[in-house]
């Protein structure tokens, strides 16, 4: 079971757009591939029209009193489970806190799932939080949408920092890539290539900022199935099979 | 692939009464477009995998090659792998959950077609409020291809639940069974297919399962068991011929020897003449069969000679897997051209008509019209007197041909025990089956290693000779046969205790009681184990 984080320090880089999309092209690949929607915003959730609901909420996931199996939802995609969002994860570093071994409850609950799927996503919330380490001690590797901004790039040292003090997180592959990318815009052109240049391992695969991705909350299906043929739709496809090559 | 929860039998044309209906109750329905894909349900020749329980089926549908395998019982999940290429033999799929259940099924044997079918699949998604599946209902018309008119079976309609939804998908099975009241189907769709294919399920074996009644003439049922073997081989030479896989050839072999063995072990049975001649038949299809089958065993041995070399010098050996294939496309034009002869259809065609037509009284051999069971003791118990003779003359200093003859003896012992198994208690004669058997592979192992080395050297030379060979190959090929020659050693060593086994109080007492035990059951003079003559030279 190969897990992937999809993690940012800053919201609105594009990370469940990215979780929900590259879930679907695994799945389409024939890996049998599970989405943990772990944003209590449960946007991912809202994406594949799944009722964002966790039994027994957010507190038995952290104290690992669920079967987290029990709580699998199959989506309307060959091959594609999603474990939901709830509006209860908000306090799950609280919760987290209180168990025992805080830092790998994560890792704990998805191991009995191991010989049920090939490829894990983990669709992470903002922040750099316990759960965020206990992401870190689970995930096998982390794409990391990066919006051209200086903004973004401060939250990508920050957390290249993080990783690099922490030496139980420290072995994790880090996959940066650009995401909502406007190419129109000479200022995010230079600020890409200055951060190309800072972080060689950064994924090739840039994806734009296009009304394509937006309007995943109308249609509410993965970029491939309503706009395949979308430039960002061929991106993420650009950026899957880059990802599997690394990997 | 979606775990299947039940399936119904969907009359003709009542699908838009169960959308009509299910839109009454309440659903939101969505139908998918209908998708068409063609199907094959395969197996081995002898039926590997519907004996180990399932179903293999290869579907075509959306541009994409599937390999299913179904288990029959229903209790475990349906495994799926893509696949590129039409599945053939087992151990050429790529790996795969489909290919370690088919390898461990039908092992070096090729998957056939045994059923060819089209399949229309219409899906039925019944929706919550947020247009999410709950349910799929999954609709399929299946019909046998390549027939004219097209056979059908009856539609099928399967609820096929999603995971975390299984309660809904339960809510609708009944309502199915007992609103809609379709009629569940009892028997698994494939199940059904599989038995409209030209080949019956299960309907070839090589192992023998004769019915024979004690008190029949020997004739008759020596008839019976000759007409099974001749069935075997016929039904092996389009396989062997085709080279569909080495098995074809080595089952037509094998009931080939039987043929030889039961001739020749059951004299007096058929006239003279016909011994004579067909003996002399089946003595020359045993040889023209035999150079492919050599190598054969070689090709199919070729991974485990080479993983029995220090992992340096493996790949030495490649040149030795290139002369056997050089070599195997002639000796195979060969073989074809013997298996098309007008010697080959005369044996197989005047053999039939032979074993078909009964023998006029007056031309009846001595034999012909004794009860099969007091034959077959008599000839069986001969059989075993002389393996535990000539077994008991090896020593340490025999000469291999003692060992080869010694394993000939045994193996015309196996058959006879096999030809008559029905007439004995099946407990008793299954264990001393099973005690020959240790024998026999122990002889086996002896001759065939000490074969394999003789041909290994010969064929050495024939490459050194031809300037098809360099220093590391032959250096391969000397570590290979030095390996062989000590495996043989081996076994050579292991034979004194393996033959004591057979020979035990216990293996003797076996043999008597089952063949020489008189009508009245075990011997009452005799002591348990006891033999009338026993013979000084047991020393090996």
């Amino acid at each position: 079971m190969n897990i992937v984080g999809v993690y940012s320090i800053k919201g609105g880089v594009g990370k469940t757009a990215t979780a929900v999309n590259l879930a679907y092209l695994a799945a389409e690949g024939g890996s049998r591939t599970l989405l943990w929607d772990l944003d209590p915003q449960a946007a991912a959730t809202f994406y594949l029209r799944v009722k964002p609901k966790v039994k027994g909420g957010g507190k038995s996931l952290a104290h690992g009193r669920t079967d987290l199996d029990g709580l699998v939802k199959a989506t309307d995609f060959d091959g594609l489970d999603l474990l939901p969002g709830d509006f209860s994860l908000r306090n799950m570093d609280l919760m987290l806190e209180d168990a025992k071994r805080p830092t790998k409850q994560l890792l704990r609950l998805l191991r009995p799932l191991a010989d049920a799927y090939d490829t894990v996503f983990l669709d992470c919330p903002p922040s750099i939080s316990l759960l965020s380490e206990n992401v870190f001690r689970a995930a096998d590797l982390l794409l990391v949408p990066t919006v051209p901004t200086t903004l973004s790039e401060r939250t990508l040292d920050q957390l290249t920092g993080f990783l690099a003090d922490h030496v139980r997180v420290s072995g994790i592959e880090v996959l940066p890539f650009f995401s909502m990318v406007n190419s129109g815009l000479p200022l995010q052109v230079g600020l890409m290539e200055r951060v190309a240049a800072r972080y060689p391992g950064m994924l090739r695969t840039a994806i734009p900022l296009t009304a394509d991705v937006e309007s995943m909350g109308i249609h509410r299906l993965p970029l491939q199935v309503y706009a395949p043929g979308c430039p960002a739709a061929q991106a993420y496809r650009a950026l899957w099979a880059e990802v599997q090559e690394r990997g | 692939m979606h775990q299947r929860f039940q399936d119904y039998l969907l009359p003709s044309g009542s699908k838009p009464r169960l959308v009509a209906t299910l839109t009454q109750c309440g659903w939101r329905l969505l139908e998918d477009p209908p998708g068409l894909a063609a199907v094959r349900l395969l197996d081995s020749f002898d039926w590997g995998a519907y004996l180990a329980g399932a179903i293999v089926e290869e579907r075509l549908e959306a541009g994409k090659r599937r390999l299913l395998w179904h288990d029959l019982s229903g209790g475990e999940p349906t495994l799926e792998q893509l696949i590129f290429d039409a599945p053939g033999l087992a151990r050429d799929l790529a790996p795969g959950p489909v290919q370690g259940r088919i390898l461990a099924a039908i092992g070096v044997r090729r998957l056939l077609p045994a059923v060819e079918m089209e399949v229309e699949t219409q899906v039925l998604r019944l929706l919550d409020d947020e247009e999410k599946t709950l349910v799929r209902l999954v609709i399929e018309e299946y019909r046998l291809s390549g027939k004219e008119p097209r056979r059908g079976l009856a539609s099928r309609l399967s609820v096929n639940p999603l995971k975390g939804y299984e309660v809904e998908a339960q809510a609708v099975a009944d309502w199915l069974s007992h609103g809609f009241a379709l009629e569940p189907a009892l028997r698994p769709l494939l199940a059904e297919a599989l038995t409209l294919g030209e080949r019956p399920p299960g309907g070839y074996s090589s192992k023998l399962a004769y019915r024979l009644d004690p008190a029949e003439r020997a004739d008759e049922a020596l008839r019976q068991i000759l007409l099974g073997l001749l069935d075997t081989i016929e039904a092996n030479i389009p396989g062997a011929r085709e080279n569909l896989d080495s098995e074809f050839l080595h089952d037509l072999r094998v009931a080939t020897r039987r043929t030889r063995a039961a001739l020749a072990q059951m004299p007096g049975v058929l006239p003279p003449q016909v011994e004579t001649e067909f003996r002399a038949h089946f003595a020359w299809l045993q040889q023209v069969t035999g150079p492919v089958r050599d190598l054969d065993v070689y090709l199919l041995d070729f991974d485990a000679y080479q993983a029995s070399l220090p992992q340096s010098m493996r790949g030495d050996l490649e040149p030795l897997r290139f002369y056997l294939l050089s070599h195997y496309a002639d000796e195979h034009r060969l073989l074809v051209e013997a298996l098309n002869s007008v010697t080959m259809d005369h044996l197989v065609h005047h053999w039939r008509q032979v074993l078909t037509e009964p023998t006029p009284a007056e031309m009846a051999p001595a034999n012909a019209d004794r009860p099969i069971k007091a034959l077959a003791d008599e000839r069986v118990w001969r059989m075993v007197r002389r393996v535990r003779k000539e077994g008991r003359a090896i020593t340490v200093e025999s000469p291999p041909a003692d060992m080869h003859e010694l394993r000939k003896s045994c193996k015309k012992l196996r058959y006879l025990m096999e030809f008559f198994q029905n007439l004995y208690l099946g407990q008793a004669i299954g264990g001393a089956i099973k005690l020959l058997k240790v024998l026999l592979d122990n002889l086996g192992t002896f001759q065939d290693l000490a074969v394999q080395a003789g041909h290994l050297q010969d064929m050495a030379a024939r490459m050194q000779a031809q300037g098809l060979t360099g220093t590391p190959a032959l250096l391969a090929m000397g570590a290979l046969v030095a390996d062989l020659l000590r495996r043989q050693e081996t076994a050579r060593e292991a034979f004194a205790d393996t033959f004591r086994g057979f020979d035990s109080d216990r293996g003797r007492g076996l043999f008597r009681g089952l063949f020489h035990a008189g009508p009245g059951g075990a011997d009452p003079g005799a002591e348990p184990g006891s033999d009338p003559q026993p013979d000084p030279g047991h020393g090996s």
